[in-house]
This record gives structure tokens, C-alpha cells and sequence, in this order.
């Protein structure tokens, strides 16, 4: 069965007769039988190989096959009992199904991570909440506006202005904490408005949340405390600011008679 | 090539209905496939060795994988070669299990039943009416190797050369290897 190279190989002469090769090729082969006549016998035996082979198999196994109408009504049967019965979530869920839920849990359990392991994972740009508990005077001063005792508390400012975003950023980054969680901070005014303090950058210092002890609630109970004090007519407005600007903690200790904050 | 009905492809089609219950469409369609590919699964997995008896189970069991395939709503692509290949791992099976039984079963001094898938030997009655030719290309069939005799099989049931490799597992050089290595003895045979 060794032919020359000149000629198609069993193998190739299989694959054509088995339509099984790629279209160009098919040509090809096609084109040779045509002008070949020794491939073309060759072609002709495998053909007879096929052929006996296929006498062997059908001839020996068809006549073992059963009618088909048996088997076919037991299938019709046992298909009725299957579809009769409600389907359980495996054949209710289709493999889109499955892949969609599966997609839409991943997406949930990421965000979840996201949000619940951020100090797990930090970001470049976060920053470790720094506490601040003392404003630092080359940037914080204290600034007052200009105002007398009489203009103060001839109406109660509000406790907390609210300070513009813009401004709050400046602060950040003039202390060195621009990629901060804002949350983390609260821009307080040094010498709070209630006691003539300014709008102004160098009376705003970022107040650390996480300060345990002498923390913002601390500092509003002395605001409060010094602006009754003032407009009680026991202590100047002067010496209220400077008090409060120097050292707020001290100025606690001073007029609250304490060295811890009351609760 | 093969003198076989070419299987269309695996489309919905109508199935009168004259039973009580009316069948559902994927009942339908599974039952027309099984009109198109039962005798062709039957033959083959004979063909394999598995008896009658066994190779009617596998059937039906095959198409009621099929089904629940379909109700599950997964892929229709080539279920031609899904349903070969099913049978195929289904008779794989079968021929371990009974295999580990007749080892279990084989009483001491008793000779072991024979392996081979294919094994019709005929009787001598048989020998008589067969001619010689039929006798000796039976033989060659017998002297196959088992994954030879499988690919010959599936290819006379029409599968194409890529369906085979994927029932069988294997590469389409493999089969196409394996199929003119057989054709070969055929001719080698009928050439003494």
C-alpha cells in the first residue's frame, strides 16, 4: 500500500472520501484523481475496504436490533413522570442563571470588601488619621475679627459655622494632610466666632476625631464657657481670645477649675 | 461515505399526540431524537460488547440524560456527538462493572469469560452458511485494537471525524490514524 510521493497518501485519499479536508485541499486531491488514475484504483479499494467493513458490521449487528417500538413507549412513560414532577432549583436554573447570581454575589462580596476592609488594604493616597489635639501657631495664630463684647452677645452666633470646603481642603494641606479622610477631622475655628474669632485660614486648624480626651467636644464646652464668662462681665474679650488661642487646653484647666475635661 | 441516513439537524419536531396526556415540547423533541439515533446508539454500543439487554438500558438512560440536559436549559451544540459520547462513557462503565462482577463470579479452576468487547465467534452451523470472506474480515474485526473497533464504529454511524474525537478523546489526527490503520488490515485481508 506504499505509493510515491508523486501520488496521494492513503491517509489524504481517506480523509477526501470522508469529506474531511480543508476546502482548498479538497480541490486539490480532487483536481488529481481526476488526471490519476493509479490513486484513483487506490481510492477505489479503500472505498471496498469501507464497504466490506460496513457488510461486516450491519450484517452481523442489525439483525440483533429490537423493534423500536417498546423502548420508545417506556421512554414516552418515564419522560411524562419526569415532566409531571415539578423541577427542583437544578433544573429551574439554567447555566445563565447560575452565572448571573454567581456574577451578581462576586460584585457584592467585592464592594463589601471595599467598604469593610479599607484599613486592610490602604490606599496610596490615604493617610493615617494623625491625632491633633494642638493647632500648630506658625499656621493656627488665632485671628480675631475685630469685633467688642457688646456685638458678641447682643445675639448668640451659631455654635458650629460650617466651614466652606474649599477652606477645609486649605487647611489640609497646609498641615500636611491633603489625601486625609475628611471625616476624620473637623476644621474648628481657634477663637471660635461666638468670641469674635475670624474667617480666616490662620484661625482654622484640622481637629483630630479620634482624639479620646481633649477632642472637639472638649473645646466647644471652653467656647461656651468663656462666651458666658465675657458676656457675664467676669472676664475681658481679650483675654478670653488670648487664652483660648495660646493654649485651649490650659484655658480648660483654668476656668473649669480641672486637669481632666468633665464629662 | 457510509451507506447511512444522514441525521438532520436537531430541530423541534412535531410528534402526534394521541395519548391522554399531551407531552410537553422538550418530551416531543426528545422523543423524536431518540426515533433518529436509538438504533444507531444500539448498534454501536453492540458493537462495543455490551449486551442487548444492557445496551437498551443504556439507551434509555441516555435519553433521559438527554432530557434533563435540555430542561436544564444547557447547550444544544452537537447533540449528536453529546448523545455518543453519553452512551460511550455509559458502556464504559457497564464493561468496568461487569468486568470486576465476572472477576468476583469466576469460581477457582473455572476459565475467565473473555475480555474482548466484540466477541461473535460463530457456531459451527453459522461457520457453514457465512462465506469465507465475511468469516475472515470478522476476524480481522475481532483482531482490532478496542479503540480502533470504536472509531470504526462511531464513523460508520455517521459521526464525523471531530464527533468522534470528542466521544472517544482524542485528537482528529489520531482518528483519522486510526481509521486507515483498519482499513488497511480490511484490505490487507481480502488481498490473501
Amino acid at each position: 500500500m506504499s505509493y510515491k510521493d508523486s501520488h496521494l497518501s492513503d491517509q489524504e485519499l481517506l480523509l477526501a472520501a470522508d469529506g474531511e479536508l480543508p476546502p482548498v485541499r479538497a480541490e486539490e486531491v480532487a483536481s488529481h484523481l481526476a488526471a490519476c488514475w493509479t490513486c484513483r484504483v487506490r481510492k477505489g479499494e479503500i472505498e471496498e475496504s469501507i464497504r466490506d467493513f460496513v457488510h461486516v458490521y450491519r450484517g452481523d449487528l442489525d439483525p440483533l436490533l429490537p423493534s423500536p417500538a417498546g423502548p420508545r413507549a417506556l421512554l414516552k412513560a418515564q419522560l411524562a413522570e419526569r415532566a409531571s414532577v415539578a423541577p427542583g432549583w437544578r433544573e429551574r436554573w439554567t447555566q445563565q442563571d447560575v452565572l448571573r447570581y454567581a456574577g451578581a454575589f462576586v460584585l457584592v462580596a467585592l464592594l463589601a470588601l471595599l467598604v469593610y476592609a479599607r484599613p486592610i488594604f490602604p490606599s496610596r493616597q490615604r493617610f493615617h488619621v494623625v491625632p491633633v489635639s494642638f493647632p500648630e501657631p506658625s499656621l493656627t495664630p488665632g485671628v480675631a475679627a475685630g469685633v467688642n463684647r457688646d456685638q458678641i452677645c447682643r445675639s448668640m452666633p451659631p455654635k458650629n459655622r460650617i466651614v466652606p470646603a474649599s477652606l477645609q481642603r486649605k487647611v489640609f494641606e497646609e498641615y500636611g494632610i491633603a489625601g486625609a479622610e475628611p471625616r476624620a477631622y473637623e476644621v474648628d475655628y481657634l477663637i471660635t466666632p461666638a468670641l469674635g474669632g475670624a474667617d480666616d485660614i490662620r484661625n482654622l486648624w484640622p481637629q483630630s476625631n479620634s482624639s479620646a480626651v481633649w477632642n472637639a467636644r472638649v473645646k466647644d464646652a471652653l467656647e461656651d464657657r468663656l462666651h458666658d464668662l465675657v458676656c457675664e462681665g467676669q472676664l475681658d474679650l481679650a483675654t478670653a481670645q488670648q487664652d483660648i488661642s495660646s493654649d485651649w487646653i490650659a484655658a480648660y484647666k483654668k476656668y473649669f477649675h480641672t486637669d481632666r475635661p468633665l464629662p | 461515505m457510509f451507506d447511512d441516513k444522514t441525521i438532520p439537524d436537531l430541530a423541534v419536531a412535531s410528534v402526534s399526540s394521541t395519548e391522554e396526556a399531551k407531552p410537553t415540547p422538550l418530551e416531543e423533541e426528545v422523543v423524536v431524537l431518540f426515533d433518529q439515533m436509538q438504533a444507531r446508539l444500539l448498534r454501536y454500543l453492540l458493537s462495543t460488547g455490551v449486551p442487548l439487554h444492557d445496551g437498551e438500558e443504556i439507551v434509555q438512560e441516555v435519553f433521559l440524560a438527554l432530557f434533563r440536559h435540555l430542561q436544564r436549559g444547557k447547550s444544544r451544540r452537537n447533540l449528536r456527538a453529546w448523545v455518543f459520547q453519553v452512551a460511550h462513557n455509559l458502556s464504559v462503565k457497564h464493561y468496568v462493572a461487569k468486568r470486576r462482577d465476572r472477576q468476583n463470579l469466576v469460581e477457582p479452576g473455572e476459565a475467565p469469560v473473555e475480555d474482548s468487547f466484540v466477541d461473535r465467534t460463530p457456531n459451527p452451523e453459522d461457520q457453514l452458511v457465512r462465506n469465507q470472506s465475511h468469516a475472515r474480515l470478522q476476524s480481522v474485526l475481532r483482531a482490532l485494537p478496542e479503540q480502533d473497533r470504536r472509531c470504526l464504529s462511531l464513523r460508520a454511524e455517521g459521526l464525523t471525524y471531530r464527533e468522534i474525537g470528542q466521544v472517544l478523546d482524542m485528537s482528529l489526527g489520531a482518528v483519522a490514524l486510526s481509521l486507515g490503520r483498519s482499513l488497511a488490515r480490511f484490505a490487507r485481508a481480502e488481498e490473501r
